[in-house]
């Protein structure tokens, strides 16, 4: 259901959703193959330390812990209120989680507007609005927090710490987002899967996120928006300390309708162009694809705006080069040459490269670059006043030490990160690149595989900052 | 209906003018593989909304039942009855169930004997039971003593399925003396109630012969009459108005009470393929069960077998009857000994010339009752867990199955 803005009274309550004290669990089961079984196992072995009230009017115990036979009957207070029962209960569920006066529920349960529901999604909606109950859901996943160890949901990852915060409106893809956090390294401050969005919306995350500490930076993945002026006013109250990400899907002639039979998002009349305007006007990072998506989030939640385009990029591969001043252009930015950036630079930077080396830009300290080389060129550039971002790029020759290069880049970006100039690594190889870009992401340095990866990295911080600019 | 839909529609829906057109080009009924087949409803369709929400959520809403009906039937106030209704599933006597139409939904129901040989120790039989209690792959299962030690029930698209991964394992068992399977061809009164192949119209029919529940007020003191009595009234035959309370069901749910009656009514009353019904636990009210399962001459033509069967169903005192194809054994019927004269009924059977033989056992424990776990003493009172081997391929020993299949295993 649509709103104007975002609700303070949301926004406040949504802490309860990622950090509640108490949390019950209705629909919980005594069966170890089910959701609501797994919904307390996940709380417990991630190290939730908060209370697990298990609802269930069948049984007497849950998973070791005292089960009740509605929220009503359990005792202590209860902030978060997880729905894992069939539709057709969650009426009566969310009448006890207002009459225990709980300050969250959450809906995983679906067959609602999805479906063909939507009349029911909506007067649920509107008694949780009356009664100040906000409401996450229904059809989601789940949520939680690294920071918090709280996973709450039907997921089986938590992700490691970091800068993002993803919001997403598909389930599965917020799981593809924490696996791949867990296995490629990207941090983020929390996670939740929106679902229909029936009562709780982007808006409402999005101005929670601009609270939450750990978050840098916001990402939305959006299948339809309900409520895009809200989604604009949150975003735009934001921006100017946080960037905010979008992926907007389900454009496509039939992905309108895999988009209303999903999560029910309701598209039809609008088009890339309408979705255009409306991140324009919000001041938020359009990505066009899944991996761009990821790829931008992690930069603009590691690093600073790009102020200028005058970016050096710095490898020891000359095709990676290639590949990515090929991109920049590309993609609207091209590459300035080193001498109409700053033409003593070329001078300094000469002393780390062979003869055989190209001071242009990108600079190309050749196959045969020692760490030492790549610590002078790398200190050079972000050194150089006229120099306002740096992409260094990796590639493992026979005589290229990866993991001493790596530790170099760690160096030199502990260094002079108070200079505040974005510095993206790539590391295009084997599997001692794909550590080497663990261990950078693990620092605070975004690091991709590809050349094309770390150009869409740059060229996002660049916009961010037009964005800022332009918000004033 | 324009010509593409009249080209997409299925040419025929159950019990309808349809199906008979395919009667008369074939012999034999439409079978449903999933839930395609036309008419039939998924057990979470929209149409099944009114029993799906009295069954999730009766343990805390006795009145989703219809209080002016029962307390009419049983002259008792509304709030006496809830107050009765709230105990007795509390203390796990009673649990609301449904038996949909197997057939329809194109299952196999198969039963099967297991007898473990002479001096088999108590405990090695211990062992097999509580390996049957977690092995999800059983729907339904007894524990007995007598001619035979088992009386086991799945429910299964493809008998090979069956056979290699629930009855392999029997079979295989050092101690087994034998394993019959006893394929089900009608499934005619289950807990008292006659299903959809029962005689005539008597189909829902409620039985309890005479002065049983009486008798069973007497011997226990877990349930009193009128708690029977409220029971005895919610299993019989009945229009769905009077079964539930569609205001109830609305305000618990905010589903539309109009199109919930028009969905039960069409499936229970019209399609025939669901009995919903209240199933007691024998076992708490002390009560066992004496199966007797038939086997006649195999030279009985069939008719006549169908007619014992349908004349052993008109003995009120039998809670469940059940006739068999392709087996060893044709019929099998079950009287509670405890409020049954098993003598007489003994001597009924045995009127009958056309009875081989009877192998008898009384049943002192079930496992399950279809679905629903009946262990309140392990903590899984009516935890349902669906099995069915739709998509799956049990043959094949490392193949994928059910992830209860899978953990049992491991």
């Amino acid at each position: 259901m649509k709103i104007s803005a975002p609700r303070q009274y949301v926004v406040d309550n949504l802490k309860y959703a990622l950090s509640p004290s108490s949390i019950a669990v209705v629909g919980a089961s005594r069966y170890s193959t089910k959701v609501g079984y797994k919904v307390i196992e996940g709380l417990k072995n991630w190290g939730y330390k908060g209370t697990i009230y298990p609802v269930n009017p069948r049984a007497e115990k849950i998973h070791g812990l005292k089960a009740y036979k509605t929220v009503m009957d359990i005792p202590g207070e209860v902030d978060l209120v997880f729905v894992a029962v069939p539709a057709h209960l969650v009426k009566m569920v969310l009448e006890h989680a207002v009459a225990k006066k709980a300050k969250m529920t959450v809906i995983a349960t679906s067959a609602f507007k999805e479906i063909g529901r939507g009349d029911l999604q909506n007067r649920l909606t509107q008694f949780c609005r009356d009664n100040k109950l906000p409401l996450i859901g229904p059809n989601l996943v789940g949520m939680g927090s690294p920071y918090l160890n709280f996973n709450c949901g039907f997921i089986p990852y938590l992700p490691i710490k970091g800068p993002v915060a993803m919001i997403s409106q598909s389930g599965a893809n917020l799981l593809a987002a924490l696996g791949t956090s867990q296995t490629s390294h990207f941090g983020m401050s929390f996670f939740v899967g929106l679902g229909n969005k029936a009562d709780v919306d982007f808006a409402e995350f999005v101005a929670y996120g601009a609270k939450d500490p750990n978050t840098k930076c916001i990402s939305t993945y959006i299948e339809g928006l309900d409520s895009p002026e809200a989604y604009v006013k949150a975003c735009q109250s934001v921006v100017r300390e946080k960037p905010v990400v979008a992926i907007k899907v389900g454009g496509s002639k039939i992905g309108v309708k895999a988009a209303f039979a999903h999560t029910a998002s309701e598209n039809e009349g609008t088009d890339d162009a309408y979705y255009d305007k409306i991140f324009e006007k919000a001041g938020a990072i359009r990505a066009g694809t899944w991996q761009e998506f990821l790829d931008i989030s992690l930069a603009l939640g590691m690093q600073p705006e790009l102020k200028s385009d005058n970016v050096v990029m710095i490898t020891n591969g000359g095709g990676s080069g290639l590949l990515a001043c090929d991109h920049f252009e590309r993609v609207g930015m091209p590459l300035t040459e080193l001498k109409d950036i700053s033409p003593s630079l070329i001078q300094k930077i000469r002393a780390y490269m062979p003869m055989f080396g190209s001071p242009l830009n990108p600079v190309d300290i050749a196959g045969t670059a020692s760490p030492i080389q790549y610590k002078g060129a790398f200190r050079q550039a972000l050194r150089d006043p006229n120099v306002d971002g740096v992409i260094g790029s990796i590639c493992p020759t026979a005589v290229t030490d990866v993991p001493a290069v790596t530790d170099i880049a760690i160096e030199i970006y502990e260094t002079y990160k108070h200079l505040g100039k974005p510095f993206i690594m790539e590391c295009q190889g084997g599997g001692e690149c794909n550590e080497s870009i663990m261990k950078l992401r693990d620092h605070g340095i975004p690091a991709y595989p590809t050349p094309e990866q770390a150009v869409n990295a740059m060229v996002a911080l660049r916009k961010y900052a037009k964005i800022k600019k332009m918000i004033g | 209906m324009s010509d593409k839909q009249q080209k997409d529609a299925p040419a025929y829906m159950l019990g309808s003018d349809q199906r008979q057109e395919w009667m008369r080009d074939y012999f034999f009924a439409p079978r449903g593989i999933g839930f395609s087949e036309p008419g039939i409803v998924p057990l979470d369709d929209a149409a099944m909304s009114a029993y799906n929400v009295a069954k999730s959520s009766y343990q805390i809403h006795p009145d989703v039942f219809n209080m002016d009906y029962l307390s009419k039937a049983v002259g008792l106030g509304k709030n006496e009855i809830v107050k009765r209704l709230h105990r007795l599933y509390d203390e796990h006597l009673i649990m609301f169930v449904m038996n949909p139409a197997t057939q329809v939904y194109g299952w196999g129901l198969y039963y099967w004997l297991v007898k473990l040989k002479e001096n088999t120790p108590r405990e090695t039989k211990a062992k097999l039971s509580e390996w049957y209690q977690n092995k999800d792959d059983i729907c339904t299962g007894y524990e007995c003593s007598g001619d035979f030690d088992y009386f086991n029930g799945n429910h299964m698209r493809v008998l090979d399925n069956l056979l290699a991964d629930v009855i392999e394992p029997w079979k295989n068992n050092p101690e087994i003396e034998f394993v019959h399977l006893c394929p089900i061809r009608r499934d005619i009164r289950e807990s008292n109630v006659n299903m959809w192949d029962a005689p005539g119209d008597s189909y829902r029919e409620l039985f309890w012969g005479k002065d049983q529940l009486e008798k069973l007020a007497k011997i226990q003191d877990k349930m009193d009459l009128t708690d029977l009595k409220i029971i005895q009234a919610l299993n019989t035959k009945k229009p769905m108005e009077e079964l539930f309370d569609f205001k109830v069901l609305a305000d618990i749910s905010g589903l539309d009470p109009k199109e919930m009656l028009a969905g039960i009514k069409d499936v229970v009353e019209n399609k025939r393929i669901l009995v919903p019904l209240f199933h007691l636990n024998f076992m708490k009210l002390g009560l066992t069960n004496h199966a007797y399962v038939i086997r006649l001459f195999q030279t009985i033509p069939s008719y006549r077998k169908a007619q014992i069967a349908d004349e052993l169903s008109r003995i009120p005192e039998l809670n469940n009857v059940v006739e068999f194809t392709d087996s060893l054994y044709d019929i099998s019927v079950w009287a509670y000994n405890e409020i049954s004269d098993t003598k007489a009924l003994k001597e009924k059977l045995n009127s009958y010339s056309e009875i081989e033989d009877i192998k008898e056992a009384d049943i002192y424990r079930q496992f399950r009752r279809w679905v629903c776990r009946m262990d309140d003493q392990n903590g899984f009172w009516e935890e349902c867990v669906f099995t069915d081997d739709f998509l799956q391929d049990r043959t094949v020993k490392d193949g994928i199955k059910c992830s209860m299949a899978r953990k049992e295993e491991e």
